[in-house]
């Protein structure tokens, strides 16, 4: 599903953001990446959604190659990568559900079948009935489910979730990592990146942990352990 | 894909949902018509005074009492062929004496001092008018020759020259004047304009990156602002010229007492509608569209 060979990401300062990262995910796995601030977890997100390129290496996102993914592409891309932020990112001058409708609308989707769709995604996230608030109406961990929602909407194949429960008290966190779970159950690959060590000890999933620019640890069942 | 109907929401939606933004835009491109507007209406208030003065300016040539109606009709058809002359009144000895005695009909001395020379003392007159003022000077030095020297008593053109150059000064002055304040106020207008319309897609930056990110192309994203923009456009243009033309309505009775031949800036703007319209709407929304791709091209790179 995801495959990285030999990924380097070097800015024109000169920082080695990443270094030579062998990555192989496979569908359908939850894997979370675990690292320090500044070890470059998310520069691999941003290589992953095509908001930077790679310097050396290659990146392939099912059998497509994005490497040197041209920009006309790159919204055919990100429809099929759900993207989850730890700021939430929504819209604020639109609703729940048009924040949520709106990752339909840019791909044209047909007006019924967003009707149709996004109410059952709001009802799986649990804002069926907050359908009409902006964002400034909600709670963190109902703004991140709007966020969770407006990944999940398109059936995307895989959801990356960026720091999502970094702005969120326990409680909301556990129901995040709860939604993501239960996505990823329904075949859905997940990428989390944290650095909460209770979520990544408790998942009990794959864990790659980043040290430096590199990875430096890959377990199946892994834990936190920096 | 981007249908027109989901182009036409989110415009709307925009608009409506910063209403504000929206309004200070429109209200700062009514300001800049208004203040175009004001200036093309001194320029065309210009020319017109202008052109008022030069229709009241002519040459009259007084000949003598006892000329020859044969030679006064031949000096008429010389200067008819001038291709500067636009208009030829010839007034006879009987016309002139007519209108000497209308104009002095309350001044009896003047009148009886005429009884007493016992026959008509004015020769014919013959008022000439050219397209431009200086043209009469050449009209002037063709008819001064010899030839024509026992039958022309006098002319009037001579107290005008001076005036006339006087005239054609103010007036290259006054429209090299003009010429200079539009381009400055195009150029100040078009750095508010752009600078105006670069604040409101900076307000949007976030929300441009975040649709970025959940996969809306460039011009899914571009299209309700460009649309915003056409709207703007057309809010501001019908406000502008709504607001012209009452402000005409209020100002036109003035300048009837200014231009006595009927002249209004109203008919003016209604002759001319289809030419300040265009070029008005056209630049407006070259301004507008061209400085919301530009600040928006930044903005896209994510």
């Amino acid at each position: 599903m995801i495959k990285l060979h030999g990924v380097s990401k070097i800015y024109s300062n000169d920082t080695v953001a990443l270094r030579d990262l062998n990555l192989h995910i496979d569908a359908g796995e939850f894997v979370s990446i675990v690292g320090q601030s500044g070890t470059g977890k998310t520069t691999l997100i941003k290589l992953l959604i095509a908001e930077e390129r790679p310097t050396r290496g290659k990146i392939e996102i099912g059998d497509w190659d994005i490497s040197n993914i041209g920009s006309r592409e790159i919204p055919f891309l990100r429809r099929q990568i759900g993207i989850v932020f730890q700021d939430f990112k929504l819209l604020p001058k639109k609703t729940v559900y048009e924040n949520t409708a709106f990752a339909l609308e840019v791909a044209g989707e047909e007006t019924r079948r967003i009707h149709t769709v996004v109410p059952q995604v709001l009802e799986i996230v649990g804002l069926h009935g907050k359908v009409n608030r902006y964002p400034y109406q909600l709670s963190g961990g109902e703004q991140q489910r709007v966020a969770i929602a407006r990944a999940l909407v398109h059936r995307p194949k895989i959801i990356v979730a960026d720091e999502p429960t970094g702005n969120l008290d326990s409680i909301n966190t556990e129901e995040i990592v709860n939604i993501l779970k239960k996505i990823n159950e329904f075949g859905t690959t997940v990428l989390l990146v944290t650095h909460n060590r209770e979520i990544v000890n408790h998942l009990r999933r794959r864990v790659i942990t980043m040290q430096n620019s590199e990875i430096v640890g890959d377990e199946i069942e892994g834990k936190y352990r920096l | 894909m981007f249908s027109i109907f989901r182009l036409f929401k989110f415009t709307f939606q925009d608009i409506a949902r910063n209403f504000s933004l929206s309004f200070m835009t429109v209200f700062i491109l009514i300001l800049m018509l208004l203040s175009v507007n004001t200036l093309w209406s001194v320029d065309i208030l210009t020319k017109e005074a202008v052109q008022v003065v030069k229709d009241q300016i002519n040459v009259s040539l007084y000949f003598v009492s006892d000329a020859n109606p044969k030679d006064v009709e031949n000096i008429r058809k010389y200067v008819q062929m001038f291709p500067e002359v636009v208009d030829v009144t010839l007034r006879s000895k009987e016309e002139v004496l007519n209108s000497f005695e209308a104009s002095y009909q309350i001044n009896k001395d003047v009148l009886s001092a005429l009884d007493e020379l016992g026959n008509n003392p004015f020769g014919p007159t013959m008022i000439i008018k050219t397209k431009e003022p200086q043209d009469y000077k050449k009209v002037i030095d063709a008819l001064n020759v010899p030839e024509y020297a026992g039958l022309i008593e006098a002319r009037s053109f001579d107290n005008h020259e001076s005036a006339l150059d006087r005239l054609q000064n103010i007036t290259n002055r006054v429209e090299g004047l003009g010429w200079g304040l539009a381009a400055l106020f195009a150029f100040i207008s078009f750095l508010i304009i752009f600078n105006t319309i670069r604040v409101a897609i900076y307000t949007h930056r976030t929300e441009i990156s975040i649709k970025r990110l959940v996969g809306a192309s460039s011009w899914f994203i571009r299209g309700p602002y460009i649309l915003e923009s056409i709207i703007f456009t057309i809010i501001s243009i019908v406000v502008n010229f709504g607001l012209v033309f009452l402000a005409l309505y209020y100002l036109d009775p003035y300048l009837a007492v200014v231009f006595p031949d009927g002249f209004t800036l109203t008919n003016y703007y209604k002759s001319h509608i289809l030419l300040l319209f265009g070029l008005q709407t056209l630049a407006v929304l070259l301004l507008t569209v061209v400085s919301s791709l530009m600040a928006m091209r930044k903005q896209l790179k994510v």
